[in-house]
């Protein structure tokens, strides 16, 4: 059973040392990049906390890994190689698996066409919502929600902490 | 109908001991199963009929540390005995035997020994590991199957532990090969959707996969959505990403030393009113030590005093080395840091430390979500806006 206080704090830690790093190599962020930095790595701290076991973990990482190397060395825009290579990494990822020949437009009478569009249309967001979503099947795709929403929710009431006790000490009032 | 259900009987028997001795052969030992996959990858269902006597609960594997095919074993053995027993039961002379559906997994295989009540008997082989890709394979003859067991076993062994799923029509359904593995695999779906179930708040009343697929979304959007506006917060609270601070990595690892925290909140609150300009550096300092120190106490705290949820049964431990790679250079560079602060800033009274447990108790009653209010994410943006509006 996974204790969750101790992921908690593996959490916290991993986030803090990767802030940690964003802030030696480059000063007087503005509001934004601050922001960005903070989410980033809050990201992949807790991508890492799964440890590669899942696939939205890897996918995570995998996305954001390129950002935090190339800001970290320069300033000049790093977003168009990482975004072309998370495009890539998702293309190949999509031809590895056979994809489904969607048949033409049925007629709509039928309640079950209905249904079956309607799980498609929600099978897709969720897709699109979770990292690295878009090749996977149904039932991975539950499973890895399963645990996407876990980590989440570990990673929120974490950020909570650290915010209440930071306002806490710029107003002890 | 009687006599052709004999006929396949016999073949069944012998495929079955066929099979025994090959699964023994091919499984060697239990393996870690870390992930959560594994666990409903190997999963054991039993359910209950409406004219049978063999009434089994439909039980969630259970999710212990060590290694779950061992548990799961465990349970195919408890099992098999009462499946004999109420075989042997006299209310199964009847002409149209009850037909029991039972998927279990390749650990269980040994403890088979059903003889009578088979109607068809497929075998659903299903290949766990940490690629989460499963192979379906079904054979419909037996003569193939002992062939196609050996060829599969001997590759398979090397990539990932093959898990055998036994799959048996239930009784009135169809027995092609296609539609029991398309009902394995919904019967999964199934499975994990009701932990989501007991996930996502409020979606106990939904029953439809529909409408739970649209709670999830919203569910993982407002998520998304928090996680977004608490790392805007984070930014507008600290001026600087002060995190470059030394301590606060050796205050992590060694959390015992930690107590001074009380103290530092007094004398940077006092020093601040003195002289701003340098109480902002040591406050700065002084905060993300402090952040640091809270959140362990505050995590500790969190652990012990909250509740354990249901999703606790779904989750194994997991021994992760640092993925992320730390220089340590860092250390000892900022290491030198320290010397230069006065160490009169660690004087303090014990009364800050009733603040910080009102801020202990604050996370924890807010960290629960009222079902009534699924975008949490709202009140935090206007807190947000008033933020940013008084620190710009």
């Amino acid at each position: 059973m996974r204790n969750q206080s101790s992921v908690k704090q593996e959490f916290l830690r991993k986030w803090i040392t990767g802030l940690r790093r964003y802030s030696c190599e480059k000063k007087n962020m503005s509001f934004f990049e601050r922001k960005k930095a903070i989410k980033l790595s809050a990201d992949l701290a807790m991508a890492s906390t799964r440890d590669k076991t899942t696939r939205w973990s890897q996918a995570l990482i995998a996305n954001n890994t390129d950002n935090v190397f190339i800001a970290s060395s320069s300033s000049s825009s790093p977003k168009k190689s990482s975004s072309s290579r998370s495009r890539n990494m998702t293309t190949l990822m999509r031809r590895s698996r056979p994809t489904r020949v969607k048949s033409a437009k049925k007629e709509m009478s039928s309640a079950r066409c209905i249904a079956k569009r309607l799980m498609e249309k929600r099978t897709r967001k969720l897709k699109n919502l979770l990292p690295g979503g878009e090749s996977m099947d149904e039932g991975c795709l539950v499973a890895e929600t399963l645990d996407y929403i876990q980590s989440l929710r570990d990673q929120i009431e974490v950020m909570r902490c650290l915010v209440t006790a930071s306002q806490l000490i710029i107003n002890p009032s | 109908m009687l006599h052709c259900v004999n006929m396949t009987v016999l073949e069944r028997q012998q495929a079955r001991t066929r099979k025994c001795h090959q699964q023994d052969q091919d499984q060697d030992q239990d393996y870690q199963r870390s992930s959560l996959f594994d666990v409903f990858s190997s999963s054991i269902t039993m359910d209950g009929y409406d004219d049978s006597s063999l009434h089994m609960p439909v039980m969630p594997p259970p999710a212990p540390a060590p290694s779950s095919s061992s548990a799961l074993s465990r349970t195919t053995t408890s099992i098999a005995p009462r499946v004999a027993s109420s075989l042997a039961s006299p209310t199964l002379g009847k002409k149209r035997k009850p037909l029991t559906q039972k998927v279990v997994a390749g650990g269980g295989g040994g403890g088979e020994q059903q003889s009578e009540n088979i109607k068809k008997d497929k075998k659903v082989k299903v290949s766990g590991g940490e690629e989460e890709s499963s192979k379906m394979s079904e054979q419909t003859n037996k003569e193939e199957v002992a062939s196609a067991e050996n060829s599969k076993g001997s590759s398979e062994a090397q990539n990932h532990k093959p898990d055998y799923i036994h799959v048996r029509a239930r009784r009135g359904q169809a027995t092609d090969s296609h539609s029991l593995a398309e009902r394995v695999r919904r019967e999964k779906i199934s499975e994990r959707m009701k932990y989501l179930q007991d996930l996502v708040p409020g979606c106990n009343k939904i029953t439809g996969k529909a409408g739970m697929l649209d709670e999830i979304i919203n569910y993982v959007q407002s998520l998304q959505r928090q996680v977004e506006f608490l790392s805007m917060k984070l930014a507008a609270v600290n001026p600087r990403l002060d995190l470059n601070i030394d301590d606060l990595f050796a205050k992590e690892v060694f959390p015992a030393c930690a107590p001074n925290f009380q103290s530092i909140g007094m004398a940077s609150s006092s020093e601040m009113s003195n002289n701003p300009a340098a109480a902002a550096a040591y406050l700065d300092f002084s905060s993300v030590q402090q952040l640091v120190s809270c959140s362990n106490g505050l995590i500790n705290n969190i652990g012990m005093s909250m509740n354990p949820s249901p999703d606790m049964g779904i989750r194994k431990t997991i021994a992760p080395p640092l993925s992320v790679s730390l220089p340590e250079t860092f250390l000892d560079s900022s290491s030198c840091f320290t010397q230069a602060l006065p160490p009169s800033i660690w004087e303090g009274e014990f009364q800050i430390q009733n603040l910080y447990n009102v801020a202990f108790d604050q996370p924890i009653r807010t960290s629960s979500f009222p079902p009534s209010h699924p975008f949490t994410g709202l009140v935090e943006a206007s807190n947000l806006k008033m933020e940013m509006e008084m620190e710009m």
